[in-house]
């Protein structure tokens, strides 16, 4: 069933040109690193700051603030163009274990999110008010980290995967 | 060959090699952008672009460290391949401008030394700069072998 739809999808003559073009893959991909660049830093500078490493003359709450739309436009960037990465070899990609891992870790990042969103990030004028940043924000800064390196590296070593014969390219 | 490389016999070294290359470059460009983002009026626009880029200097500097050493590693795996690339070698020039720009009129437009379309101007160039590298990394892979 779900194999199925994404032989359908990988089919689709947008994603399987994208897969036969020798220059559009590549850039897809550099314009993926990019977009992780960009994310993976404001990621960085939130979790530092929730660690009280960084920009502590700042409030929590302003770098939150200030970073919650420019991270979600720098995720939506690298989202797309990894689904477009995805999308030309999906079935490829569903059988890669490291792909599997990086699946998992971003809905853990999902769950990090829900768990600490009360808590931490919903309201972050609450953090400022102690002298040092609390435990729970250091603890959320800290998984975060660690989640986010994680995909990272996972997205590198799917490549290292050898893909299974029998694929259903058209 | 007289001392065989031990980077070309163990051949789980250079995927966490370029692990840390991605995560190294990721850190120090990314970094660079929220500054240059910050020149361009977004971002952290509480702080002054020049307290952005003095609060995560050493985070960019370490981050550029282990991607320059990691990538030194992953070069020695196969020179001859890497400095007859094309991509390789445009890829090194944006790098050295890069950095040289930087460390200059960047640095000059974080002081204030430049009026703020200038400093627009300047980060517009930086991105495109730091941007052109990971092209040039990417296509070393794509590009036809040698320099012909």
């Amino acid at each position: 069933m779900l194999t199925s739809w994404l032989i359908w999808l990988q089919n689709l003559e947008p994603f399987s040109d994208l897969r036969s073009s020798a220059y559009v893959y590549p850039v897809v991909l550099a314009l993926h690193l990019s977009a992780i660049s960009l994310f993976g830093a404001m990621i960085v500078a939130t979790d530092l700051r929730l660690l009280g490493w960084a920009l502590r003359d700042g409030s929590i709450a302003d770098v939150i603030g200030r970073l919650r739309w420019p991270k979600r436009i720098g995720f939506l960037l690298a989202a797309t163009c990894g689904f477009l990465l995805f999308s030309s070899k999906a079935e490829e990609y569903y059988y890669n274990s490291f792909f599997r891992t990086k699946i998992l870790l971003l809905i853990l990042v999902a769950i990090h999110a829900l768990v600490f969103r009360r808590s931490v990030y919903g309201d972050p004028a609450e953090l400022d008010r102690a002298p040092e940043s609390p435990a729970r924000a250091k603890v959320a800064a800290g998984l975060s980290l660690f989640l986010w390196l994680g995909i990272l590296c996972c997205g590198r070593y799917i490549g290292y995967v050898e893909g299974r014969a029998g694929m259903h390219f058209k | 060959m007289l001392i065989e490389n031990p980077l070309s016999t163990s051949p789980g070294a250079f995927p966490v090699l370029e692990c840390l290359h991605i995560a190294g470059f990721a850190l120090s460009i990314g970094i660079t952008a929220l500054v240059d983002f910050r020149l361009l009026g977004f971002g952290l626009r509480t702080q002054t672009p020049a307290q952005i880029a003095r609060a995560f200097e050493w985070w960019a500097l370490g981050g550029l460290i282990v991607a320059v050493f990691s990538g030194l590693l992953i070069f020695s795996t196969d020179p001859d391949m890497y400095y007859l690339n094309w991509s390789f070698l445009i890829k090194m020039a944006c790098l050295i401008l890069a950095i040289a720009f930087n460390y200059t009129i960047h640095r000059r437009a974080l002081s204030g030394g430049l009026s703020p379309a200038a400093g627009r101007l300047v980060a517009c160039i930086s991105l495109v700069l730091w941007v052109s590298v990971i092209f040039g990394g990417v296509f070393i892979a794509v590009v036809r072998p040698g320099l012909a």
